[in-house]
């Protein structure tokens, strides 16, 4: 994969005990580890941290299972240094992404919900194929909701919040590579009424943004 | 509707509004949040659906319907009490693993390396063993 892309990798170990460390490293990723498991919000924000100290230009974030193309992480960054977007989603249902009835209907919904928050047609709201500007990534760095589905989710109406140009993009979809995938009805349910109260309550509540804009670095 | 009705009604929703609003200020995260608001809505509909208590207190065996409600109500907070005790144990576990975390992190305090006086290691830094992995962090439900 770094072949194919002229960009640092950062893998963010999240207290993983299998060899995925030694081999991240051995492809010649930038490693991070966490002491223990924290989920994917917590990676990102760990990843959006050292891409702020680090002053990256753009972030994107990708998936570990070989889900993602390459090329298409070309696509969204450039839209974000072309198309001037501060976050790119990369949207999975134009390439033929199959999904269940029930889960197709609440992903819609969700997607209204967004949709109308950020001013944006956006399809595929629980996509974690996207692409960061600098100002995206300091402003997540200091505030990002980490819970499962609010790290997709509730971040779309955090950058609404921000005034994020928000954008999205069709990529493919592959089958992935390895790993289970992480579904469980009563557990989806529970993560799903969760999310409903965040929708429903975001735009009352304290915002989870501090007020004052932080310094940057080179950007 | 009775005096009681009214109480038990006022009560629950007090409850709710305090749930919601110590959400809207992000004092309790919405997962605790989900499980406060489904006790206040169950309190709720116990106050008003007062003959159905009763229906199901005879039909388990209790003759007073209150005393039933008490004793869902002593196991529930039992349940939720041993929950939280499980949480602050892992938290507490968490909290020693990163504190080790960061004194690992700092190294050596300059001049106490054996052999060194100055604080560049001696040895290589080996990789933090990171076998305490806990599968997720969802608040207990």
């Amino acid at each position: 994969m770094l072949d194919h892309l002229d960009a640092d990798v950062l893998v963010v170990d999240d207290g993983s005990t299998d060899d995925t460390v030694r081999r991240a490293v051995a492809a010649g990723a930038i490693v991070l580890s966490h002491p223990f498991n924290l989920g994917v919000g917590a990676a990102l924000r760990t990843g959006f941290r050292f891409a702020r100290d680090r002053g990256y230009p753009v972030a994107v974030q990708i998936d570990a299972d070989g889900q993602h193309e390459v090329a298409d992480a070309k696509r969204l960054v450039e839209a974000v240094t072309e198309g001037g977007a501060d976050l790119v989603v990369g949207s999975r249902f134009s390439a033929g992404y199959e999904v269940g009835t029930l889960r197709r209907l609440s992903m819609r919904m969700l997607s209204r919900r967004v949709s109308r928050y950020v001013g944006v047609p956006i399809s595929d709201t629980t996509s974690g194929f996207r692409a960061f500007s600098a100002r995206a990534i300091a402003r997540f760095a200091s505030a990002y909701p980490t819970a499962y589905l609010s790290d997709t989710v509730e971040a779309l109406l955090l950058a609404g919040d921000l005034g994020f140009t928000v954008n999205e993009l069709s990529v493919q979809m592959h089958a992935r590579q390895g790993g289970q995938p992480s579904s469980n009805s009563l557990r989806i349910t529970y993560h799903f009424a969760r999310l409903w109260l965040v929708l429903g309550l975001h735009r009352f509540r304290r915002p989870m943004h501090r007020t004052e804009e932080r310094v940057e670095g080179p950007a | 509707m009775s005096r009681l009705e009214l109480v038990v009604l006022v009560a629950s929703l007090l409850l709710l509004a305090f749930i919601v609003e110590v959400v809207r200020r992000r004092r309790l995260s919405e997962g605790y949040a989900l499980l406060w608001i489904a006790v206040g809505v169950g309190v709720l509909l116990l106050g008003v659906l007062r003959p159905l208590v009763d229906r199901l207190s005879r039909l388990v065996g209790v003759s007073y319907g209150a005393n039933l409600v008490f004793a869902v109500a002593i196991v529930f907070l039992v349940v939720v009490c041993v929950n939280l005790s499980m949480h602050v144990s892992r938290l507490e576990e968490k909290v020693q693993t990163l504190a080790e975390e960061v004194a690992l992190l700092h190294g050596p305090r300059a001049g106490t390396a054996p052999g060194a006086t100055d604080a560049t290691p001696t040895a290589p830094v080996e990789p933090v063993d990171t076998t305490s992995s806990v599968g997720d962090d969802d608040p207990g439900l």
